[in-house]
C-alpha cells in the first residue's frame, strides 16, 4: 500500500497518473485484489478488515484527487504558456475611416434640434435675389448687403450667402406652426486665413401664432443648446443687428480655452461669439404673406463650432481632405 | 467707431463709472467693444517750457535748448527735431524716466555737449504718431504747469475704445451719438452743448450769400462764413484724431474732421474767395438731380454732391483767407440707392452719410465754430444760412402688452418711457396700456414696434430677461429632408466603417480642367460672373476633380493608404443641383501591419468593389458606359443597383494618375438619389432544404460573365433560386477558351428535392449555356 501511494505521488503527467489509476483503482488493480481477499477473512475479523481497506481506499482516492488536480493545473498552465503571444505587437491603427469634423459637428447640432422636435428642411444652393435678400428684409442697396459678399451668375442668380432662404421657402410652402432647422452649404466671396468661399450653417426658425413666441423663448433654447454643445459654459446675449430679426442678439460663450480669463483665441475678451439670433422681423412675415404670427430665428457657422470644439487651428485645412487631420477623429 | 473717454465726457458725465463698467455697458447695449486701450504716460515725463533754443555749435540738425522743467534752473537738453524751434511747451522725459522699449533717460553727451533729458515725440511716449517731430503742447489739454507729470493730464493719458457698430446704427458714428446711447443705459442726462463766445463781424451772412434751391430737396444744409487769420494747430484735436485713427491733411481739415467725429454732422470747408461773383456775393445752387442726389454748385461748377463727395477745386486750405463752412444731412435710404444704382464715386464720409449722419446740423456747426475759435483768430459773419427740409414726422404706436409679448417678460410702462426719452424719442398720447412714440430724425432705423422692443431689450439688458421654454403642440416633423438626412448619415457611417475618410471640398471647380477631362460644364450664360480665383471659377459637375486634388495632397504628405469619400452637391449644364457620393482609394489597401509584413498590397479592383458594397449594398457591374478621361478602358464599370444604373467605378486612367502623381487608384461616383433605400416587400422563404451544385463550363475567353449570368436568368429554370460565379480559370492549354464555375442553388417551396429534380435543373442550365453561350461542360 505504501508502494501505491508512492506511485501516485510519482506520476508526473496526467497520462502516467491515468496509468497509475488503472493499476490502483482499476477492476484488476491493486485495491480490487485487496478487496478480493475479503472473502477469505474469517467472519469476526471481516468487519475490521473491510473498514481498514475502505480507509486505505479513501486515503488513496484523496491522494489521487489531489495529484490529479495538481497535474491538471500544471497541464493547463503548460497549454496556456504554449499559446503565449506578444500582444504588444498588435497595437495597430484601425482600418476604419472617420467622419469629417465639420459634418460630425453638424450631426451633433441636428441631433439636438431633432430631439427638440425640429424638422430638417433644405433648399437649393443657387438662389435668387428674392429668397436670399429681398424677402429677408434686405432690400437692394441696404448697407447690410455689404456684410455678405456674394457670388453672382450671368443670369442674375446667386449662390446663397446664408441658409436663411430656406426659411422663406419653407414659409412659402407650409402653413404655421413652423419649427425647422436648415443645415446647409453657403457661399461668400471671401478667401483668406479666416474665410473660405464655402462654409456651412445651421439655421433655425420657429413660427407660432401672434404673441406666443418671444425673445425669452429664444434665450431659453439657445442657452440649453450651447450647454449641449460646449458643456457648462457661461452664455451671454449681446444686442445686435440683423435685417431679418428684431430684436436681434449675438450670443457668446465664455471662452472654452481660458475659461474666461482672456487668451489669444478669444482676443483676450474671455468670450467667443458663436450664434446670431432674434425675433423674426414683421417685414419677413409680410414677404411670405403670413399674418398674425410671431417667431424666432437663429443661425450659426458649423466650421466655427467644429474649430472651437476640437481646437482646430486652421479653417482652410478643413477643405483639403488632409488625412493627417482627419485620422485624429477616428 | 473709435471714441476716447475724455472726449465722451464732453457730452456725458462719467464720474464714478470705471472703464470696466463702460466696457460691459457698451457690450450690453449692442455697441460691441472690439478693444479698449488705456494709454499711460511714463513717469518723470513732464511739461517743459523752452526758455531758449539755439543751434548746436557742432551739429546743424541739433538744437541746444534750455528748458524749464520746474527745477531750480532750466535744464540743458539737446533736441534733434526740426519743429522744436516753433515750440514753447513740450513733453520732456527727465533723467530717470523709462520710455516704452525699456529706454531709460540718462545724462548724455551729444557732439561734446551735455544733455539732461529728452524732448519727446508722441511715438516715443507710446502714443500714436502725430506728424513729424516732437509734440508741441498747448492749453487745449488743460492749464500747463511746468514740471507737472504729463500722465496726470487725463486728456493725454486717455482711454480709447473701439466699438464695432452694426450697419443700422449710423446714429452712433460720433462721440455725441455714443454718449446719447450711453445716457439711456446709465440713466444720466446728456450735457447740453452750447456755442461758446466767438468773435463776430458786424456784417450779416445774408449780405454775402444767396442760395437758389430746388423745392423739397431731400437734404438739410447750413452755411456759415469765417474770416480766417492764421489757423494754429492745436494739440488736443490732433492727439484725439491720432487716437481714433482719423487722418487729416492740414489744420483746417483737422478742425472739420474733429468736429464731424465729435458730433456726427457732415461738415465741409470751401474757399469762399473762389466763389464770389463780380458783385461781391456768393450765389450757390442746390439742385435736386436724380432721386436722392443733391448737387451744390457755383456757376455750373459743382462744389459738392451732398453726402457723397466734394470738389477739390473749392476745398479750403490753411492759407484760405475766407472759409465757407457747410453742414449737411441727406436721407440715407435715398442716397444709398442713388449711389449704388449709378455707381457714383464717394469719399470717406459716405460711410457716415450712407448709414445716416447726425441730422441736428446746429450741433455740428456749433462744435466747429468753437473749435475754430480755439484754433485761431477767426471772425464769424453774423448768423448762418440754412435750408431745412420738412420731413414727415414718424411715429409708431406701442403698448406695454405688445412689448412684453415680444420680449417674453413683463415690462413696466415707466421704464419704457424713461428709456425712450433718454434715447431722444418723445412719448405722445399715452393712455392706459398704449402710447405713441415719435421717432427722432437720427433714428431712421426705427420703423415698427419690434424696433421699439429692441431698444427696450438692449437698454434693460438681455441678462435681465428670464429665459422660458416655449410650449408647443405635438407634431410629426419627420419631413422628406429629415429622412434624406438620416439616410446620408447612415451611408456616411457605413463608409467610415468600410475604411473611408469623409472629406468636404468646395462646390466649385476649374472650368478648363472639367473641359479637359470631358466632364460637362455649366452653360456659359449661366456661369459665375465673379469667381474668387481661377481654379474655382465654375460650379462642379463632378466630385472627382476635387477628390483627385485631395489624393495628390495626401500623397505629397507621404500618406500610404488614402481612402476618401465625399457626399456633396454637383450641378449639370443647366445648373440643376443633385447630390452624389464619391469614393476614391489610392495606394495601399491596408496599413503597414504585422500580418502583411509591412508590405501590404495595393488596392485592387476586387477590393474596391467589396469596400463599395459594404457602403452601398448589393451591386452589379456591367461594362462602363461613362466616357470621361478618368475612365480606364479595361477596368471600369457602370454600377447597377436593383437593375438600375447608379454610377460608375473605374481604375483611374494611368494618364490622369500620372498628372496627379498618384499610384494605384480606384474611383467611383454614385448618384445619391439612385441609391436611396426603397420600400421592401418580403417574399416567403421555403422551409425545405436546398442544394448547391457547381458546374464548370468552357466558354470563349472574351465572353463577359454577365452574358452567362443573364442567359441563366433568362432561362427561368424551375427551382433555380440563385446562381453566381465562384471561379474563373484561364490557361494556355485551354487556348481561346476559359473555364467558368457557376454555383447553382436549387430549392423547392413544396417539398424535399429528389435527385431527379436537381439533375433536371442542372441539365436545363447546361443546355441553356450550350445554346446561348456556346459553352461546353468541362
Amino acid at each position: 500500500m505504501e508502494n501505491l501511494s508512492a506511485k501516485i505521488e510519482a506520476a508526473d503527467s496526467l497520462e502516467s497518473l491515468e496509468q497509475v489509476r488503472v493499476e490502483v483503482f482499476g477492476k484488476k488493480g491493486a485495491l480490487a485484489a485487496e478487496f478480493a481477499k475479503l472473502k477469505d477473512v474469517p467472519g469476526p475479523e471481516k468487519k475490521a478488515f473491510a473498514a481498514g481497506l475502505n480507509t486505505q481506499k479513501a486515503d488513496l482516492q484523496a491522494l489521487f484527487d489531489r495529484r490529479h488536480a495538481e497535474l491538471a493545473e500544471a497541464a493547463l498552465e503548460a497549454q496556456l504558456k504554449a499559446e503565449a503571444i506578444d500582444v504588444t505587437l498588435y497595437a495597430q491603427a484601425s482600418e476604419q475611416g472617420a467622419l469629417h469634423p465639420v459634418m460630425e459637428t453638424m450631426d451633433k447640432i441636428i441631433d439636438y434640434f431633432v430631439a427638440m422636435n425640429f424638422a430638417v428642411e433644405t433648399g437649393p444652393m443657387v438662389e435668387d435675389d428674392f429668397h436670399n435678400f429681398e424677402a429677408l428684409n434686405l432690400p437692394k442697396f441696404h448697407p447690410a448687403r455689404d456684410m455678405q459678399d456674394t457670388f453672382y451668375f450671368g443670369d442674375g442668380s446667386l449662390l446663397r450667402t446664408h441658409t436663411s432662404p430656406v426659411q422663406i421657402r419653407t414659409m412659402l410652402s407650409q402653413e404655421p406652426p413652423i419649427r425647422i432647422i436648415a443645415p446647409g452649404t453657403v457661399f461668400r466671396r471671401d478667401y483668406d486665413l479666416t474665410h473660405t468661399p464655402m462654409f456651412h450653417q445651421v439655421e433655425g426658425l420657429v413660427v407660432e401664432e401672434d404673441g406666443k413666441v418671444s425673445f425669452a423663448n429664444l434665450k431659453y433654447i439657445l442657452t440649453d443648446f450651447l450647454h449641449h454643445m460646449f458643456g457648462e459654459v457661461d452664455v451671454r446675449f449681446r444686442p445686435s443687428f440683423f435685417p431679418f430679426t428684431e430684436p436681434s442678439a449675438e450670443v457668446d460663450i465664455s471662452c472654452i480655452f481660458c475659461e474666461g480669463e482672456g487668451c489669444r483665441v478669444c482676443s483676450h475678451t474671455g468670450w467667443l461669439e458663436v450664434l446670431g439670433s432674434g425675433v423674426v422681423d414683421p417685414n419677413v412675415f409680410k414677404a411670405v404673406g403670413y399674418e398674425g404670427v410671431s417667431g424666432y430665428a437663429f443661425g450659426l457657422g458649423v466650421e466655427r463650432f467644429a474649430m472651437l470644439m476640437h481646437k482646430i487651428p486652421d479653417l482652410r485645412s478643413l477643405f483639403e481632405g488632409d488625412i493627417r487631420l482627419l485620422e485624429q477623429f477616428k | 467707431m473709435i471714441i476716447t473717454r475724455t472726449w465722451l465726457e464732453e457730452f456725458i458725465d462719467l464720474e464714478g463709472i470705471s472703464n470696466t463698467q463702460l466696457y460691459e455697458t457698451f457690450n450690453a447695449i449692442g455697441l460691441e467693444v472690439d478693444s479698449l486701450t488705456e494709454y499711460t504716460i511714463p513717469e518723470k515725463v513732464v511739461v517743459g517750457r523752452i526758455v531758449a533754443c539755439n543751434r548746436h555749435p557742432d551739429a546743424d540738425k541739433l538744437s541746444l535748448c534750455l528748458i524749464d522743467i520746474g527745477m531750480d534752473e532750466p535744464q540743458q537738453i539737446i533736441c534733434g527735431a526740426a519743429n522744436v524751434v516753433e515750440a514753447e511747451y513740450v513733453a520732456v522725459a527727465t533723467i530717470g524716466a523709462v520710455l516704452p522699449g525699456d529706454f531709460e533717460i540718462k545724462p548724455a553727451k551729444l557732439r561734446g555737449i551735455e544733455s539732461f533729458g529728452m524732448v519727446c515725440s508722441s511715438k516715443e511716449l507710446g502714443l500714436p504718431e502725430m506728424g513729424d517731430g516732437i509734440m508741441i503742447l498747448d492749453e487745449s489739454i488743460g492749464a500747463l504747469e511746468v514740471g507737472r507729470e504729463l500722465g496726470s493730464y487725463p486728456k493725454v493719458a486717455d482711454t480709447v475704445i473701439e466699438l464695432e457698430l452694426t450697419a443700422n446704427r449710423g446714429d452712433c458714428l460720433s462721440i455725441h451719438g455714443v454718449a446719447r446711447d450711453l445716457s439711456a443705459a446709465l440713466d444720466r442726462p446728456i450735457k447740453p452743448y452750447k456755442l461758446g463766445k466767438i468773435t463776430k463781424s458786424n456784417v450779416g451772412i445774408a449780405r454775402k450769400i444767396a442760395i437758389q434751391s430746388d423745392r423739397n430737396i431731400p437734404s438739410d444744409l447750413q452755411y456759415f462764413l469765417v474770416e480766417n487769420r492764421e489757423p494754429r494747430s492745436r494739440f488736443l484735436p490732433t492727439l484725439r484724431l491720432a487716437l481714433v485713427g482719423v487722418n487729416s491733411v492740414d489744420t483746417i481739415d483737422t478742425m472739420v474732421r474733429y468736429s464731424t467725429h465729435a458730433t456726427g454732422v457732415i461738415l465741409r470747408a470751401y474757399d469762399a474767395k473762389k466763389l464770389y461773383n463780380s458783385d461781391g456775393k456768393i450765389t450757390l445752387n442746390a439742385q435736386h438731380g436724380k432721386q436722392g442726389l443733391v448737387v451744390i454748385s457755383h456757376d455750373d461748377q459743382a462744389l459738392s454732391a451732398v453726402g457723397i463727395e466734394q470738389s477739390d477745386t473749392f476745398r479750403a486750405h490753411d492759407d484760405t483767407k475766407e472759409i465757407l463752412f457747410e453742414a449737411s444731412y441727406i436721407d440715407p435710404t435715398l442716397l444709398v440707392e442713388t449711389v449704388s444704382s449709378n455707381k457714383l464715386e464717394t469719399d470717406t464720409l459716405y460711410y457716415n452719410t450712407s448709414r445716416g449722419s447726425e441730422p441736428k446740423l446746429s450741433l455740428g456747426s456749433h462744435y466747429l465754430q468753437n473749435t475754430c475759435n480755439a484754433m485761431g483768430e477767426c471772425l464769424f459773419y453774423e448768423g448762418d444760412f440754412s435750408i431745412h427740409t420738412k420731413r414727415e414726422e414718424r411715429a409708431v404706436g406701442a403698448s406695454v402688452e405688445t412689448l412684453s409679448a415680444i420680449i417674453g417678460n413683463p415690462v413696466r410702462k415707466t421704464t419704457v418711457h424713461t428709456i425712450l426719452k433718454r434715447l431722444g424719442f418723445d412719448i405722445r398720447g399715452s393712455s392706459g396700456d398704449t402710447f405713441g412714440v415719435r421717432i427722432p430724425p437720427h433714428r431712421h432705423d426705427i420703423v415698427n414696434v419690434q424696433d421699439i422692443a429692441e431698444e427696450i431689450l438692449r437698454i434693460t439688458g438681455i441678462d435681465n430677461i428670464e429665459a422660458k421654454p416655449l410650449e408647443l403642440l405635438e407634431q410629426n416633423r419627420m419631413t422628406d429632408a429629415s429622412r434624406r438626412y438620416r439616410f446620408k448619415r447612415d451611408l456616411r457611417e457605413r463608409a467610415v466603417a468600410a475604411g473611408f475618410y469623409e472629406v468636404v471640398t468646395y462646390a466649385f471647380a476649374d472650368r478648363s480642367k472639367l473641359e479637359a477631362y470631358g466632364f460637362p460644364t455649366v452653360e456659359t450664360s449661366l456661369e459665375l460672373v465673379n469667381p474668387i480665383v481661377e481654379e474655382l471659377n465654375t460650379l462642379r459637375t463632378t466630385l472627382m476633380t476635387n477628390l483627385l486634388d485631395a489624393l495628390k495632397r495626401n500623397v505629397s504628405y507621404g500618406i500610404k493608404r488614402i481612402p476618401l469619400f465625399e457626399v456633396g452637391a454637383v450641378f449639370d449644364a443647366q445648373r440643376q443641383q443633385t447630390e452624389r457620393v464619391a469614393f476614391v482609394w489610392s495606394r495601399q489597401r491596408e496599413h503597414d501591419r504585422l500580418d502583411n509584413q509591412g508590405k501590404p498590397a495595393a488596392i485592387t479592383f476586387a477590393d474596391f468593389v467589396e469596400r463599395l458594397g459594404r457602403v452601398v449594398g448589393d451591386l452589379e457591374l456591367i461594362p462602363c458606359e461613362e466616357t470621361h478621361a478618368l475612365i480606364h478602358p479595361y477596368q471600369s464599370a457602370t454600377l447597377l443597383r436593383k437593375g438600375r444604373a447608379v454610377g460608375y467605378l473605374t481604375k483611374l486612367h494611368p494618364t490622369v494618375a500620372k498628372e496627379y502623381d498618384l499610384g494605384e487608384t480606384f474611383v467611383a461616383e454614385l448618384d445619391l438619389e439612385a441609391i436611396l433605400p426603397e420600400h421592401i416587400l418580403a417574399h416567403p422563404v421555403s422551409n425545405y432544404q436546398g442544394v448547391y451544385k457547381d458546374i464548370s463550363v468552357l466558354v470563349d475567353v472574351t465572353l463577359p460573365y454577365r452574358a452567362i449570368h443573364a442567359a441563366i436568368a433568362a432561362a427561368k429554370v424551375p427551382l433555380l433560386k440563385r446562381h453566381y460565379v465562384v471561379d474563373v480559370y484561364e490557361d494556355e492549354s485551354l487556348s481561346d477558351r476559359k473555364s467558368v464555375t457557376v454555383r447553382l442553388f436549387v430549392q423547392s417551396e413544396e417539398g424535399t428535392l429528389s435527385d431527379t429534380d436537381i439533375d433536371a435543373s442542372v441539365d436545363a442550365v447546361l443546355k441553356t449555356l450550350e445554346t446561348q453561350c456556346q459553352a461546353t461542360l468541362r
